[in-house]
């Protein structure tokens, strides 16, 4: 889990160029988007949205139903560890 | 005023109006070069809607000049005399997939092109590029040329093509729907792209059976670069600031023709700000289930559509409408019927947190309007960053040694003493313009609406179109990146600004060769003139790969 986790922040300061952000900058349990933690929005969800499909197989169509999954770095590696197949 | 349009359901105008009589529409599921990979419900112009190849003419300009010279056959005049006004997001830009290299792919150069081939004055060109509301926009600037005695006649093109460029990037942002699109509906789930081309000849005399353009303003939300505005308050502005300058009141108004692409939270902001302007119990259209969104082109033949809506009588339904899917009344109307006709507002809202309103007027309706007192234009700042150099009006501010644009950029954004997030996320252009902006408007205070930004460059966003380009070619639709697609757009970057400084005035991206300070000011006298706006931002902003020249100057009335 906890390698998991230092891989999806990885994937997250590449893909939605979180350039001065190192890995221990980012807070496993803090919330990604809203005015606190990282401050993502709905382009970077969909960046997330192309993370999960691209290095993990899965799919999730509607930006909407991810919002639990997508609440922090911790319940993303959840949702990714309870569906990869 | 005389038109011109060639789409996926006509070949020339009366062919598009009878297929709307019909409600037939273009789009349909296609699967072609044009659409990529996959197939797509889209509203693609047929092969045999264009004349044969010849003269070296890219597709997009085919579909330009044809239109140009069925525009010159309905005016039974020469256009050669006429300014033209190309509206486009992406022009040639089906030739990238070949590489950065193309002569053709510069829109000031597509612009020059087709005005050669179409007989017309190459040096009187100029394109705006500003997302979904380019053709709105053109139109309100054609309008002042006119009225500021610039010119008698002005032509507005109005044209984007399909290619797998546009389609990947709308795919990844996943709002195109799977069925064709319904506007308003509560089964709403997205848009349908189309392609088409329309053109407007606008004259300084209204003749009988011409519709005059009367009113016309261009807002920002300064919320969110792809998300709508969650108020409708810029829409709104627009709205207003257009029936302002026509003279007329909501009970003037006819019929709306709204934007309505069919996605989520377009749809709803729009219905909020017709909530806010108190138009709601207007009969409401959208166009986009017939023609699909056609971006650059949407704009210049809805007008069109409406025209003739006003001077026929027939008001469209909007097809694929059934029940009210947006949270504040709003009264869509999804059958054709005759309505008594005097004024329509038209509007349109892009990325970049933009929207732009028009007022569409019979002749013997038109209110005779103040003339407009000129304004004194003072120029109170100006900033360059240029070759790591960063002035504030010809004094250095800061240099840096960095060679490469984007190491230089970011020691600027934190010498400054800035830490935003959000800065690190936008592209190039954006963070030029960004960084720019920041030193303009430093110390200056003003309420959102008293700021307008209007500016130019040559390259548009090929910076960024380049690397949508690549992962295109590199990946397929599968690999492209809405984070970078978004940028796509030049006017992308004032809306940067836009959210920075809370600006929600007049904001115009214009593509032309070279920067022409006095093309400006006479831009930034237009819009000054006319709306709240006390100051306007104007100047080039031009970045591509690593060369980058940034010229803003702050300017008050």
């Amino acid at each position: 889990m906890e390698k998991l986790i230092e891989e999806l922040k990885q994937h997250l300061i590449e893909n939605l160029n979180l350039e001065d952000l190192t890995p221990a900058d980012i807070d496993a349990e803090a919330p990604l988007f809203g005015d606190e933690g990282l401050g993502l929005d709905s382009i970077d969800a969909l960046e997330i949205i192309l993370i999960l499909e691209r290095n993990y197989g899965l799919k999730i169509d509607n930006p909407a139903k991810g919002k639990e999954i997508f609440y922090s770095v911790r319940t993303l590696a959840d949702y990714i560890t309870a569906n990869r197949k | 005023m005389a038109d011109a349009l060639i789409s996926s359901i006509g070949r020339i105008t009366a062919e598009n109006v009878e297929s709307l009589r019909h409600y037939r529409s273009g789009i349909a599921l296609r699967q072609d070069s044009r659409t990529g990979e996959a197939p797509l419900q889209a509203a693609l112009i047929p092969d045999d809607y264009l004349p044969s190849q010849e003269e070296d003419m890219t597709r997009f300009e085919r579909l330009a000049v044809e239109t140009l010279r069925q525009l010159a056959e309905k005016a039974e005049r020469s256009l050669a005399d006429c300014p033209l006004i190309l509206s486009t997001t992406k022009g040639n830009i089906s030739l990238l997939s070949s590489g950065l290299s193309d002569s053709r792919l510069p829109l000031a150069e597509t612009a020059r092109r087709i005005a050669a081939f179409s007989g017309m004055d190459e040096k009187r060109t100029e394109v705006v590029s500003n997302a979904c509301i380019s053709g709105v926009s053109a139109i309100v600037v054609a309008k002042r040329m006119i009225e500021d005695g610039e010119c008698r006649d002005v032509v507005v093109l109005g044209c984007d093509e399909l290619s797998p460029f546009i389609t990947s990037g709308f795919l990844s942002f996943k709002s195109v729907s799977g069925q064709p699109c319904r506007p308003y509906d509560s089964a709403r789930d997205g848009l349908s792209l189309g392609e088409a081309c329309g053109a407007l000849l606008l004259s300084a005399d209204c003749r009988k059976g011409a519709v005059a353009v009367t009113g016309g303003a261009i807002s920002n939300d300064a919320n969110h670069i792809s998300g709508p505005s969650r108020t409708g308050d810029g829409l709104y502005f627009a709205m207003r600031d257009a029936m302002l300058d026509s003279g007329i009141s909501a009970d003037d108004l006819s019929f709306l023709n709204l934007h309505g692409t069919a996605t989520v939270y377009n749809d709803e902001m729009e219905a909020k700000a017709v909530a806010l302007a108190g138009l709601e119990a207007k009969p409401v259209q959208s166009l986009k289930s017939y023609f699909g969104h056609t971006l650059g082109a949407s704009g210049v033949i809805e007008t069109v559509i409406c025209c003739h809506e006003l001077l026929s009588g027939d008001f469209w339904g909007t097809k694929g409408y059934g029940e009210c899917g947006v949270s504040v009344p709003l009264n869509v109307e999804s059958t054709h019927r005759r309505m008594p006709m005097r004024h329509c507002l038209k509007t349109a809202s892009g990325f970049g947190g933009c929207n732009a309103a028009i007022v569409l007027s019979l002749p013997e309706e038109v209110r005779p309007m103040p003339r407009l007192e000129p304004v004194t234009l003072e120029s109170l700042r100006r900033v360059t960053v240029e070759g790591g150099r960063i002035t504030v009006d010809g004094r250095e501010r800061m240099t840096t040694d960095a060679a490469e644009f984007g190491q230089m950029i970011r020691e600027v954004h934190k010498a400054r003493g800035e830490s935003n997030m959000k800065f690190f996320k936008m592209d190039n252009m954006a963070k030029l313009g960004y960084e720019a902006a920041a030193l303009l408007l430093e110390g200056i205070v003003f309420e959102p609406e008293e700021m307008a930004v209007i500016l130019a460059n040559r390259s548009a966003s090929l910076d960024s179109d380049w690397r949508h380009q690549q992962l295109l070619n590199e990946g397929g639709a599968e690999m492209v990146s809405p984070a970078v697609f978004v940028y796509t757009l030049p006017n992308v970057t004032i809306g940067e600004i836009c959210i920075r400084h809370k600006i929600k005035g007049e904001n115009t991206f214009f593509i032309v060769d070279g920067y022409d300070r006095e093309r400006m000011l006479a831009h930034a006298s237009a819009a000054l003139s006319r709306t709240k706006a006390k100051y306007c931002i104007i100047g080039w902003c031009e970045l591509l790969q690593n060369e980058y020249c940034a010229n803003f100057e702050l300017i008050k009335k």
